[in-house]
C-alpha cells in the first residue's frame, strides 16, 4: 500500500469502503454562507460525525487541533466564479478557474487529499484547463502521495444532456489520474454506468436536496457508491446535526438503509 | 541521451525483431464521450496484451491506474498521450454530445519528464492541419516543445498529423496528410502516428518522405474486421512499420483475437485470409476436387513465382495437373505427406518441419541419391536446375526440390479460382 492509499484511507472507512465527506469550501467562491460565517465554530460539532471536511487552504490553517476521531482534512485547490449565479452580488462575466495549490502545498496542510472543480459546458479553454490541472494535480500527488479528488461540476450553459455531461466528466477525470470523485446526482443509469467505468476509485454522490438525500444515497450505497459529498447548502438545512447523525448511519450501515 | 531513446525505440518497435509494432490506442476516454470501450478500459487492456499487443496508448491517469500491465521485460511498451483535445466532441453530428464544443482546442497537458516517470516508452501529440492558422501554429508550437523536451530525456516523439478542418477537402486530405507528415519529421519526430490514405501508392509516397517508422491508425470501427485488417496489410504493403488502432480493436467484440490476426500479419507475414481463419492449424494437407479442376495452370504458376521467382517454365513446380487423357478430367498432383520420400532417404536429409508439417530438405545432408524423386507416387518431387555447394565442401549436381507448403500457406490452394486444391485439415504426422 502506498501513502496515497494510506490517506486515502483516512477519510474512507477501510471496514466497509464508505465515507460521508462535507465540503464547506465554498467560503472562496461565495462569501460566508448561512451557518458557515464561523467555520471553526461550524465545524466542531459536525467533525466527529463525517469523514472528511473540505476546506479552503486559508480555513484549514484553522481546523486545528483535530483528534482520531475528527473527521480528516481534505483542501479545495482551486477557485471558480462558476458557482455563482446571476443573482450573487458578483454575477460572473466570464468564467474563471485557477488553480490555487499543489499537492506539496496540501501536504504542508496536513490534508488528506486534495480536491478539485472539473467544469464543463463553459468556454473550450476552461475544460482544457481543468484536464491539464487534473493531470498536474495527479502527477505530481502521485510524487508525494496525495490523493486527487474530483468534484464533477456539469454547470455550463453548454451542458445539453446532464446526465451524459456527468458520465463525461467522470471520464475525463479518471483519465486524468483522479483517485476519487464527486458527481452530482446522475440518475441510476448513469451511476451505474460511473461505478462500472470508475472500478473501485470511490465515487461520492451530492444529493439533489434535503429531501432526495435519503433515497438518492440508499440507492447509491446499493449500486456500489462510495458514500454521500454535502456541500455548504447541509449548514442551511433545518437541524443539521441530526441530519448528519442520520446520514452517517445510514452510510456506515449503523441502522438499516430501509 | 540517445541511447535512452533508442532502447525505448527498440522496446516499441523491436519486440520481435523486425522492426514492426503492432499498438492499441485506448486514450478515447481523454477526449469523446463515454462509450463502451471507455468503460471497459481494464477487460480490454487485459486481452489485447494477451493477444500479444506490442504497445498500447493511454492518458496519463490511465497510465497510473493500469501501470501493472506493462511491468516485466514481456510487458507491452506504455505509449503516453502527452495533449488533450476536443475534436471528436465538435460539431452537432454528434447526437449523443452531452457538451458540445464550438473551438477545436489542443493543448499540452503533460512534459516529457512526467511522461518518464510513468514508464513511458514514447509519448505522442497531436499536429492538427487545416482547421485554421492559429491552430497549426499552436500545433507547430506544441510540437516543437515536446520533441525538444523528449530528446532531452530521451524519450521518443510520436506525432500524429490530422487533416482536419474547413480547409481540408477529399481531394487535398492526401496531399495534407503527407505535408504533415514530412512537417512533423522537420520538427523532429521520432515516428508518425497517421490515417491511411486509402491507397497504396499515396501511402507510400508518404512513408517514403517521412524516413521514420510510421504507424497507420485505424480510424472510426468498420462494422468488418476484415476493412481494419486489409487497411493494416496495405499500410504495411506501402511501407508502415506497424499500426496503433483504436476503436476497431477496442471496440471490437473480441480485441484479444484482433490484436491477433493484427500481430499475425505484422509480424509472421500473414496474409489476411489466413489471418481471418479461426482454427489454428499447424500441420496443414491438401485435398483436391478434381472435378472443379479446369486444367488453367494457375497452381502451377503460382507455386514457381512463389518459390522461383527466376526460373523459367513451369517445370520446378512441386505440384503437376495431369490432363487426364484417359478419363477426360484434370488431376490435380501434389504432395499428399505421404512420408515415403522421408522412409527411402538414407540420410535422412528429408523429414518434417517443426512448425508447418510439411517435407523438409536438409540439404548437407543430402547426397542427391534420386530414390526420393524416383519413389514419390505423385511424381511432384523435381530436381533443382541448378547444383548447390553443402556443408562437406562437396558439390551436389542438383537436389531434390519438395513442397514447403508455402510455410503454411499453399499459394497453389490460395490462387485457385474454383477451389479445385485447397487446404482441408489437420495433418497428424506419423
Amino acid at each position: 500500500m502506498d501513502s496515497k492509499s494510506y490517506r486515502l484511507r483516512e477519510f474512507i472507512n477501510p471496514a466497509d469502503g464508505r465515507s460521508l465527506v462535507v465540503d464547506a469550501s465554498a467560503g472562496l467562491v461565495l462569501g460566508p454562507l448561512p451557518g458557515l460565517e464561523h467555520f471553526a465554530e461550524a465545524m466542531r460539532p459536525i467533525s466527529h460525525l463525517v469523514d472528511g471536511i473540505v476546506a479552503s487552504s486559508g480555513q484549514a490553517r484553522n481546523f486545528t487541533g483535530r483528534t482520531r476521531t475528527d473527521a480528516a482534512l481534505l483542501v479545495r485547490a482551486d477557485w471558480t466564479n462558476a458557482l455563482r449565479g446571476p443573482d450573487f452580488v458578483l454575477p460572473p462575466e466570464t468564467i474563471s478557474h485557477i488553480p490555487l495549490l499543489n499537492p506539496s502545498d496540501a501536504l504542508d496542510l496536513g490534508a488528506s487529499a486534495v480536491v478539485l472543480y472539473f467544469l464543463l459546458g463553459h468556454e473550450e479553454q476552461i475544460e482544457a484547463n481543468c484536464m491539464r490541472t487534473t493531470v498536474q494535480l495527479a502527477l505530481q500527488g502521485s510524487q508525494v502521495g496525495m490523493p486527487l479528488v474530483v468534484d464533477v461540476q456539469p454547470v455550463g450553459p453548454r451542458v445539453v444532456l446532464r446526465d451524459k455531461a456527468i458520465e463525461l466528466g467522470v471520464s475525463y477525470a479518471l483519465e486524468g489520474g483522479a483517485d476519487g470523485v464527486a458527481v452530482p446526482w446522475p440518475g441510476r443509469a448513469s451511476l451505474e454506468m460511473i461505478l462500472k467505468m470508475s472500478t473501485g476509485i470511490p465515487v461520492w454522490i451530492k444529493p439533489t436536496s434535503l429531501e432526495a438525500v435519503e433515497s438518492e444515497l440508499a440507492e447509491a450505497l446499493s449500486l456500489g457508491a462510495a458514500g454521500l459529498w454535502l456541500d455548504g447548502r447541509l449548514f442551511s438545512w433545518p437541524d443539521p446535526l441530526g441530519v448528519l447523525e442520520t446520514l452517517r448511519a445510514k452510510v456506515h450501515k449503523l441502522i438499516s438503509v430501509e | 541521451m540517445y541511447l535512452g531513446l533508442q532502447a525505448r525505440l527498440d522496446r516499441l518497435f523491436n519486440r520481435h525483431g523486425d522492426g514492426r509494432a503492432v499498438c492499441v490506442a485506448a486514450d478515447h476516454g481523454y477526449m469523446s464521450d463515454v462509450t463502451p470501450n471507455v468503460v471497459n478500459l481494464r477487460p480490454i487492456t487485459t486481452a489485447v496484451i494477451q493477444g500479444g499487443v506490442d504497445g498500447i496508448l493511454l492518458s496519463p491517469g490511465q497510465a497510473m491506474r493500469l501501470a501493472p500491465f506493462f511491468q516485466g521485460r514481456d510487458g507491452p511498451a506504455l505509449i503516453l498521450r502527452a495533449d488533450w483535445m476536443n475534436m471528436p466532441r465538435l460539431g452537432t453530428s454528434n447526437v449523443a454530445n452531452a457538451v458540445p464544443q464550438r473551438l477545436l482546442w489542443h493543448q499540452k497537458v503533460v512534459t516529457a519528464g512526467q511522461a518518464l516517470d510513468l514508464g513511458a516508452s514514447a509519448i505522442t501529440i497531436y499536429l492538427f492541419l487545416g482547421y485554421n492558422d492559429r491552430i497549426e501554429a499552436t500545433g507547430i508550437e506544441v510540437c516543437a516543445r515536446f520533441v525538444s523536451e523528449c530528446h532531452q530525456v530521451g524519450l521518443p516523439c510520436i506525432i500524429e498529423p490530422l487533416a482536419y478542418g474547413g480547409q481540408v477537402t477529399g481531394a487535398n486530405s492526401v496531399e495534407i496528410l503527407t505535408l504533415g507528415a514530412r512537417m512533423a519529421v522537420e520538427m523532429g519526430a521520432d515516428a508518425l502516428k497517421i490515417p491511411y490514405t486509402g491507397d497504396v501508392d499515396t501511402f507510400h509516397h508518404l512513408v517514403d518522405v517521412s524516413q521514420v517508422p510510421v504507424l497507420v491508425l485505424g480510424g472510426a470501427r468498420s462494422d468488418n474486421e476484415r476493412d481494419a485488417l486489409e487497411l493494416f496489410a496495405e499500410g504495411l504493403e506501402a511501407g508502415a512499420s506497424g499500426c496503433l488502432m483504436g476503436r476497431n480493436v477496442t471496440k471490437s467484440p473480441d480485441p484479444q483475437r484482433l490484436v491477433e490476426q493484427l500481430c499475425g500479419i505484422a509480424h509472421k507475414g500473414w496474409p489476411v485470409e489466413r489471418a481471418m481463419r479461426t482454427e489454428e492449424w499447424t500441420y496443414l494437407k491438401l485435398k483436391a476436387h478434381p472435378a472443379k479442376c479446369t486444367g488453367c495452370m494457375l497452381c502451377v504458376t503460382a507455386c514457381v513465382a512463389s518459390h522461383d521467382s527466376g526460373a523459367y517454365g513451369n517445370h520446378l513446380a512441386r505440384l503437376r495437373i495431369d490432363p487426364g487423357v484417359k478419363t477426360g478430367q484434370h488431376k490435380v498432383m501434389f504432395c499428399t505427406l505421404c512420408k515415403k520420400c522421408l522412409d527411402v532417404c538414407p540420410t535422412e536429409a528429408l523429414r518434417w518441419h517443426p512448425e508447418n508439417g510439411a517435407v523438409e530438405l536438409l540439404v548437407d545432408k543430402c547426397t542427391a541419391c534420386d530414390k526420393c524423386v524416383e519413389i514419390c507416387p505423385t511424381e511432384v518431387i523435381v530436381h533443382s536446375d541448378a547444383g548447390i555447394q553443402i556443408a562437406s565442401g562437396e558439390t551436389l549436381d542438383w537436389y531434390p526440390v519438395v513442397c514447403d507448403m508455402c510455410g503454411g500457406e499453399p499459394e497453389c490452394a490460395i490462387i485457385c479460382p474454383t477451389d479445385a486444391i485447397f487446404v482441408a485439415e489437420r495433418k497428424e504426422l506419423a
